[in-house]
């Protein structure tokens, strides 16, 4: 029985780095696609981020062992090797995903001044007097 | 939406990026570790200075462990051979006691139990690593022979003791003084066995008698005092495997905080090699075209 | 009025527009390969219709500027971001030197401060072994010159920023110069012709600035005022102001506006942003909670020494000498004892003692007046020195990474439609949104892997 619980956690460990690697992946192309201003592969990554990281939530849930553990009888450990590359995906995963949060920050706010403008730019603007270049001054609420 | 034509900063950008993800996986391969500067994961430099200085710490437990048991054991096979020369002290004294001894056997016996007395006195000077093991924390010899003394010895050293930090609230008695053992006013091993001497030398059966039960009592009393030693060498072993844990644990810590994993390392290195390539590849592809190609006439 | 004149009039204006929309088309590919060039687009709208009397003709056609208005936002954005990141390059290479001094080396305090713990726990269950006095003021000298070392890094950090400073000035004096004197030819310009070419090589020098330090433009009739972030005039139509440097009292350079008055706390952004804020506010930080530890250890460790007896027979003396100057502790920092038999073993002046030793190592193990043990306060300033080092280069690559996609949008020829842009922008909001909120649940994961159970977890 032990036997085969141990297998079991040991292949939920083995999906659960998987998805970490996977969803890092992701994370990278969404982050190109961003500065591609790619839009569709942009929408595209995020829902695939979505389902990855909803099963992750869900797999880190059924791995860890709650504080109330009887101690006598500890759930079966996982192999030692897997928990290592668990470890690494799993900080290299935490490292982008900073990045990724900064990356989303600065392009939010281009995105929301940029349609400030769309939603103002009619009847707004007034042309500059004088013979030079003519300089347009508009004004929006953001 | 048209194709941008400011396509190649882009290009030399993601060539940029994948340089820098090989030059990591290099890294890794090379030192083994997946932290090599703080900002890798301060977190975990951070908990790395700590594990450092408890990993020495747990390390030089260790070797206090080992130090200090040397110690412990040849101070108790010291005593059981203080407790053997009593013992044969005791069986003479009983045959000097037993009132069929010529003054000639009772010389004979006397200057035996003399020679046991110098034994115990050498064993009771015994220098361990350049210190003497029952001194106190004196570094004089313990027992010099003075004539005007009782016993014909004086005590140099002192009462005090050392303890030896073995865990972070755990410090072990690493000696005790030979006024404890071999002088002890309550029961004198030098005394009882000096008084022995002397009763033999005067033929008293009944002296000889009072001293040898003296010395018996000696005897018990380093029995007691080897006791303190077993149970120091009992706790000292107990550390030990605390420590040898301690020491798994956190070379266990310090792998998920720092370590990288090599199979994971090279398999990284031959990944950002490949990406390193394709990049290069795809900027060859795109570089020489001219950028009027990506142009097209306003409509 | 109606009638021929109004045909032939209508007619001039179609000319003259199709003539603008060549003019544009030619202007493309002469420029396609200097760089900030932006591609102008002739947008055609119908005039307002002319009454006169009875008769209403149609209006014809002019161009209108609502492309560049768009392209100029990006612009401003662009030298937004570009500010940032400049500023976030300059403090990520600063830090990036820093804290090499914080790695494990061998070299570094926490090696320092764990080879000496260990001595002196060796010399406990050796008191009398003159090998493990010698150990002790070994390890005591290399911990005095891993706290040496590290604060000579930081100060040499401090002076690579400082050197920044008026080699930047020199190049937005050089800008700001350039920048007034376009001002002056397009004022120069007459309205019907679009000063296409002057107008991005002004932007083009304008982005350069904005690398050099964070900048604030209006557009005046006289041309583009541009200050500094803090306010102080740089560019004022065809006119520049030059920045000056000084040497402040501290020895660092001191940024001056043109009266004189020190402006160097009002800097914000790009490199010269970056370097003093580096100079001036990250490493002082650094270098403040170095210097108390060293101080405070060193003070508590010849405290520790005095309490007890050395190898001849003396009360300890001071192991450390510690400089009376609060800001020089770290780097003065240095052994005082000579010799090993200096070093206060003896709790009662005996020669086999070894009592006072647990006072020494407790040193090492209790709070010092800052409230934290040795390593604790050394582990936070590492934390903190890698965590800035992470930040500082997070943000630079997050910044690149959205001045790209500026950038991209800038070059891309967009819909002429505005409501299809506005749709674009929408969708890439509600993305936004469902982004930062994965984001979120891969940070819950953080600690995740620590609470899985395994023989290997901690």
């Amino acid at each position: 029985m032990t036997t085969v619980v141990t297998q079991d956690r040991n292949r939920n460990a083995a999906e659960y780095l998987r998805l970490l690697v996977a969803l890092r992946e992701e994370m990278d192309k969404a982050m190109g696609a961003i500065a591609n201003n790619a839009l569709t592969q942009f929408e595209d990554s995020i829902a695939c981020q979505q389902l990855l990281s909803t099963r992750l939530v869900v797999l880190a849930d059924e791995l860890s062992v709650p504080l109330s553990t009887d101690r006598a009888a500890p759930p079966a450990p996982i192999d030692d090797h897997l928990m290592h590359q668990i470890f690494t995906a799993g900080d290299s995963l935490q490292k982008l995903n900073r990045t990724y949060a900064a990356l989303l920050h600065h392009s939010s706010r281009s995105t929301a001044l940029m349609v400030s403008f769309f939603a103002s730019a009619r009847g707004q603007i007034q042309e500059a007097s004088g013979p030079r270049l003519k300089y347009q001054t508009w004004s929006c609420q953001m | 939406m048209r194709i941008d034509p400011n396509l190649v900063p882009t290009i030399l950008a993601d060539l940029q990026q994948s340089q820098v993800s090989l030059n990591t996986a290099l890294q890794e391969v090379s030192t083994g570790k997946s932290v090599n500067v703080p900002s890798d994961n301060p977190s975990a430099a951070a908990d790395m200075v700590q594990n450092t200085i408890e990993t020495g710490d747990v390390d030089k437990y260790t070797q206090n462990v080992n130090s200090v048991l040397s110690t412990v054991q040849s101070a108790s096979s010291i005593l059981n051979s203080v407790v053997t020369s009593l013992t044969q002290a005791v069986s003479l004294g009983t045959e000097g006691a037993n009132g069929t001894n010529s003054t000639g056997n009772l010389q004979t016996l006397a200057t035996q139990v003399q020679g046991i007395l110098s034994t115990v006195v050498s064993a009771a000077n015994t220098s361990v690593g350049g210190a003497y093991l029952f001194g106190g924390t004196s570094t004089a010899t313990p027992y010099t022979a003075d004539s005007t003394s009782p016993t014909g010895y004086t005590y140099n050293g002192n009462n005090d003791t050392n303890s030896v930090a073995v865990g972070d609230n755990l410090s072990v008695q690493a000696n005790v003084p030979g006024s404890q053992i071999f002088s002890n006013t309550s029961n004198s091993v030098l005394g009882s066995l000096s008084s022995l001497v002397t009763a033999l030398q005067s033929g008293n059966s009944s002296e000889v008698e009072t001293a040898t039960s003296a010395v018996d009592s000696a005897l018990n009393f380093v029995g007691q005092q080897q006791a303190v030693y077993g149970n120091a060498e009992t706790q000292l072993n107990s550390q030990e495997t605390v420590l040898q844990q301690d020491t798994v644990t956190l070379s266990t810590q310090e792998n998920n905080l720092i370590g990288v994993n090599e199979a994971t390392a090279a398999t990284d290195l031959t990944q950002a090699e490949t990406d390193n390539s394709a990049a290069l590849a795809a900027t060859a592809k795109v570089l020489p075209n001219s950028l009027l190609n990506y142009l097209e006439p306003p409509s | 009025m109606g009638g021929l004149n109004t045909s032939l009039l209508i007619g001039v204006q179609a000319l003259d527009a199709n003539q603008g929309a060549l003019d544009a088309t030619s202007n493309n590919i002469a420029n396609v390969n200097t760089p900030g060039y932006t591609r102008e687009v002739a947008q055609f709208t119908e005039n307002g219709e002319n009454q006169s009397g009875d008769d209403v003709s149609g209006g014809g056609v002019t161009l209108t500027g609502l492309q560049s208005i768009r392209d100029e936002l990006l612009n401003i954005q662009i030298q937004q971001q570009t500010s940032l990141q400049n500023s976030a390059n300059t403090q990520s290479s600063s830090l990036q030197q820093v804290q090499t001094f914080f790695t494990t080396s061998g070299d570094d305090i926490a090696s320092g401060l764990t080879a000496l713990s260990s001595s002196l726990a060796q010399l406990s269950a050796s008191p009398g072994s003159a090998s493990a006095q010698q150990s002790v003021l070994s390890s005591g000298q290399n911990l005095a010159d891993a706290f040496n070392t590290t604060a000579q890094g930081l100060s040499a950090a401090q002076l690579d920023a400082d050197q920044q400073v008026p080699q930047t000035v020199t190049q937005i004096n050089s800008l700001t110069e350039q920048i007034a004197q376009l001002n002056t030819q397009l004022g120069q310009v007459p309205a019907s012709n679009d000063g296409g070419t002057t107008q991005d090589q002004l932007d083009q020098l304008v982005q350069q600035l904005s690398g050099l330090t964070g900048i604030s433009i209006t557009q005046t009739n006289d041309g583009e005022t541009i200050t500094t972030a803090g306010g102080t005039p740089l560019v004022m139509g065809g006119q520049s102001f030059n920045l000056q440097t000084t040497t402040g009292t501290n020895g660092f350079q001191q940024v001056l506006d043109s009266n004189g008055n020190n402006i160097t706390s009002s800097i914000q952004g790009g490199t010269l942003g970056g370097a003093i804020d580096i100079r001036d506010q990250v490493i002082p930080g650094f270098q403040s909670q170095l210097n108390t530890l060293a101080s405070q250890f060193g003070t508590a460790f010849n405290a520790a020494q005095a309490k007890g007896y050395d190898s001849t027979g003396n009360a300890g003396g001071d192991f450390f000498s510690i400089p009376s100057n609060a800001n020089d502790a770290a780097a003065g920092m240095s052994v005082a004892i000579t010799s090993p038999s200096q070093v206060a073993i003896s709790s009662d002046g005996s020669g086999g003692s070894n009592g006072n030793v647990a006072n020494l190592s407790a040193v090492l193990t209790n709070t010092l007046p800052s409230g934290q043990t040795p390593a604790d306060a050394y582990a936070s300033l590492v934390f903190q020195v890698g965590n800035a080092t992470s930040n500082a280069s997070t943000q630079s690559t997050a910044l690149g990474q959205n001045l790209t996609q500026l950038t991209t949008q800038q070059g891309a020829v967009s819909a002429v439609d505005i409501n299809e842009e506005t749709t674009n922008l929408m969708r890439f909001q509600a993305a936004y949104e469902a982004a930062s909120r994965i984001v979120s649940t891969v940070q819950v994961l953080d600690n995740a892997a620590l609470n899985m159970g395994s023989s290997t977890s901690f």
